[in-house]
């Protein structure tokens, strides 16, 4: 799999509504998402960078949910079918974040 | 002396180390890259599996196939950190180990060896260290992936405890000060917090370099 290449080609940004808080970017709002969770070792800098490289994700988008995983211990940054949604969290990983799937609603 | 990674006039990135430094990376993408083989069983298991896929006997055959499908669960913490449950429903972690770990530890372990392989190219005293962009994400991955294994060795679990195991550190060479102790252990640690805050601050580096 090749997880290193950008799932979105940098710099198309993802769809956002900063009005309303972040909206991750979401095929169908498909019915799984990828979690990413709070460790004390990767670096603010280094999550937003792979929130930008992998996702697409504007700096500002990527900020506000790399701050969401810090402060609240986790947050959802992509919505879809279970296939991407696992294709995005072996994607994490090789990054080394840690990161878990599970069905939109359960938190 | 290491100097911080910066943009050059030609699009690659460059960083400079001395020989110690580069040593000390080296061995540590090393043990790391050793780890992950020792724990998941990927030395010895690939191997006998390979010899019993090609065997005359269907029966071995049928049994590597088996055998072969079912990814190792990571027994060492910091393993356990590099390869985390992709679920919390224990099935379906299984089921994501099986299809992705090898890959998962295949990448991990082709960037520890680019890490390597650019470090020895680089020579083996204080010398730049240069990266197109593709070498920086490998070495961005790599340099994380060890220090998630130093900081679990180091006990961090939660924000703020490197900022604790380094004041710990400073009372202890004060309390050393006033009075001579030196135990083996005591240093192992020592050299461990440097190692991790070198690598923590070449990955920041490299991450302002790139932005």
């Amino acid at each position: 799999m090749p997880v290193d290449l950008p799932r979105v080609d940098p710099g198309t940004g993802a769809r956002t509504d900063l009005a309303s808080g972040v909206q991750v970017r979401s095929e169908t709002d498909g019915p799984w998402c990828t979690v990413v969770w709070n460790d004390p070792v990767n670096l603010m800098s280094y999550v937003v960078f792979v929130f930008r490289r992998y996702f697409g994700y504007s700096r500002l988008v990527a900020e506000q949910l790399m701050m969401q995983v810090h402060e609240e211990g986790r947050a959802i940054v992509s919505r879809g079918s279970r296939e991407r949604v696992e294709t995005d969290v072996q994607a994490m990983h090789s990054f080394g974040l840690h990161a878990t799937l599970e069905r939109a609603g359960e938190d | 002396m290491a100097h911080a990674f910066r943009r050059r006039a030609d699009g690659s990135l460059a960083c400079r180390l001395d020989g110690e430094e580069k040593a000390i990376i080296a061995q540590v993408a090393q043990e790391t890259a050793d780890l992950i083989r020792a724990d998941l069983g990927l030395d010895t298991e690939g191997e006998v599996l390979r010899r019993a896929a090609q065997s005359e006997d269907p029966l071995r055959r049928l049994e590597a196939e088996f055998a072969g499908r079912d990814a190792r669960e990571p027994s060492d913490s910091a393993v356990q950190r590099l390869f985390p449950a992709a679920s919390e429903d224990p099935g379906a972690a299984a089921e994501f180990r099986r299809l992705g770990q090898q890959d998962l530890a295949d990448g991990k372990l082709s960037d520890l060896r680019r890490v390597m392989a650019i470090l020895d190219a680089s020579g083996g005293g204080h010398s730049e260290v240069v990266l197109d962009d593709a070498d920086a994400l490998v070495v961005l991955r790599a340099l994380n992936d060890v220090r998630i294994v130093l900081a679990d060795r180091l006990g961090l679990k939660r924000d703020g405890d490197f900022d604790t195991v380094r004041m710990l550190q400073q009372i202890g060479e004060r309390v050393e000060e006033a009075g001579p102790s030196g135990d083996e252990e005591h240093v192992g640690s020592d050299i461990v917090i440097a190692v991790y805050e070198l690598l923590s601050w070449l990955q920041e580096s490299l991450l302002r370099a790139l932005d």
